[in-house]
């Protein structure tokens, strides 16, 4: 058999992500991190609209699917109603960033018990590669045909910067890119970590590849991912104190 | 009238097919509709085209009886079993397709046409352009346009890519002459048990899954030893399946780890 991760469901296999898709490996890197953390039947699994909801069916554990950001606020509700849960809200860059960041900024401020994990792909990927609040100066999409300029849609939004200044002493905040398999595992055992210890809200960006909006083959992809990153570095932004 | 039902793996052009069709029959002022039905992926999924040519005006876009069912993959012969009566045309892919799922279809199908695209794709041409293999044979079944005027239909969709052109027309070539010759008549698909899935040798086991895998190349670029090639088998969405060479390998597991779809599992073997 295969060495999936326990805690996805082999019957939904293949899952609907593109060939090459960042996003995937975000998941299959969240099913590790829950099999090694043991959370599997703890665990509630709240996805956004965009691509990733078509992770609905992928984890056998509760699911839960709502609408342009709002599975954050969803997750905090779960986790009020049954604090022994362990809350996961999943979504994207345009669910988290662009329609649905009121609701990321104020669990922040309320200093929420969940975890929250936010693709940045750099655009908006499901409805076929448009300009995001992420995506990069000069970067061509189907919106910005000419490149993204900052007199027309402003500055790349850097989410965990920002909410690292509202961020209460316990929150945990870190940014990894999806191809690195061990620190993306490592941030995301962290992250959901901090939740099951009752420390603070946290959240955890991962940069990743979108090879089919982006027009590129698979090293295409993995090079774009290192100019992404000049702009948006790596690493743990906020480290509750007790931890560090 | 001429139905025409159109189904694919989305990703593998079923829908620009329909496009060039629907577009060459405009040209000659026929009566045409043209809709695309998918799913909410990008890539993947059953992706059907709904292609109608009349000399009348057309009532509505959709039909539930095809006069031809074009079928590209596995997962679309479900889907295409309502659309056939006893006057379909089936043309699927026999070199793709399995034979198992092909022989489901067999009380249904009065006439069919085997075209292995894939094969012939594979034989010098691209994997890109079986689609347009698909086209020239269609060009041959469609009494009322002529090849000619599809071949400029099909330029014009692709002349941002010029490159690809003489790729596109030797396709079609032999699309057309299969269709015109169909040399091999008997209703079989593919052997999929005869793909090799575990290349092993004492210390290691290096296994692919072609359920599973996309062919999207990560597992190739994160070798450190570049061990991983395509090789000319391929995956349930018809392309390139990875292979290694073991003499290389050292089973460091970057290919497993960084596999999006989990198609690709190494054992270390204790000796």
């Amino acid at each position: 058999m295969n060495n999936l991760p326990k805690s996805w469901k082999k019957e939904t296999l293949p899952h609907k992500f593109c060939p090459g898709c960042g996003q995937a490996l975000a998941l299959k890197i969240l099913g590790y991190a829950i099999d090694e953390l043991g959370i599997q039947n703890q665990a509630v699994y709240g996805t956004d609209i965009g691509c990733s909801l078509l992770s609905w069916n992928m984890f056998d554990v509760d699911t839960i699917q709502t609408h342009h950001g709002r599975a954050t606020p969803t997750m905090v509700g779960f986790k009020h109603a049954k604090p022994e849960a362990v809350a996961i809200a999943f979504m994207g860059d345009g669910g988290g960033y662009a329609i649905g960041a009121q609701h990321l900024i104020n669990a922040c401020l309320r200093d929420d018990k969940i975890t929250v994990i936010l693709i940045n792909n750099a655009n908006y990927a499901m409805t076929g590669g448009q300009t995001a609040p992420t995506t990069l100066i000069d970067e061509i999409t189907t919106t910005a045909p000419a490149g993204r300029k900052i007199e027309d849609f402003g500055r790349p939004i850097h989410g965990p910067e920002m909410l690292k200044t509202i961020a209460a002493d316990g929150a945990y905040i870190a940014r990894c890119a999806s191809n690195d398999f061990e620190e993306t595992l490592k941030y995301i055992k962290k992250a959901l970590q901090n939740q099951i210890d009752g420390r603070g809200f946290s959240f955890v960006e991962v940069l990743s590849m979108c090879p089919v909006n982006w027009k590129k083959n698979a090293q295409g992809s993995l090079d774009f991912i290192e100019e992404m990153k000049k702009v948006y570095p790596l690493g743990e932004i906020k480290v509750p104190e007790e931890t560090k | 009238m001429k139905k025409i039902l159109i189904a694919g793996e989305g990703g593998q052009g079923a829908q620009s097919v329909a496009e060039i069709l629907a577009r060459a029959a405009n040209e000659q002022g026929k009566e045409t509709t043209y809709i695309p039905n998918f799913g909410v992926e990008q890539r993947g999924g059953v992706s059907l085209a709904f292609l109608q040519i009349d000399d009348k005006p057309i009532g509505y876009p959709k039909f539930d009886q095809a006069d031809i069912v074009v079928a590209m993959c596995n997962r679309a012969i479900e889907q295409i079993k309502k659309f056939i009566n006893d006057n379909t045309l089936l043309i699927y892919d026999s070199s793709f397709i399995d034979d198992d799922k092909i022989k489901t279809l067999r009380p249904l199908v009065k006439k069919y046409l085997n075209l292995p695209a894939k094969a012939i794709a594979q034989k010098g041409l691209s994997l890109k352009v079986a689609n347009i293999i698909f086209l020239g044979a269609l060009s041959h079944e469609l009494g009322d346009l002529t090849a000619g005027e599809i071949r400029i239909a099909m330029n014009n969709q692709f002349k941002s890519h010029p490159e690809f052109q003489e790729l596109n027309e030797e396709a079609f070539d032999e699309g057309l002459k299969y269709a015109k010759e169909r040399p091999d008549q008997e209703f079989i698909g593919s052997k999929p048990s005869e793909i090799q899935k575990i290349f092993e040798d004492d210390v290691k086991s290096w296994e692919r899954f072609p359920e599973y895998c996309k062919g999207c190349g990560l597992c190739i670029i994160s070798c450190p030893q570049k061990a991983i090639t395509f090789s000319d088998d391929l995956n349930f969405l018809g392309t390139n399946l990875p292979e290694v060479d073991l003499k290389k390998c050292l089973a460091c597991e970057a290919c497993q780890k960084i596999c999006p779809d989990g198609a690709i599992k190494i054992t270390k073997k204790s000796s």
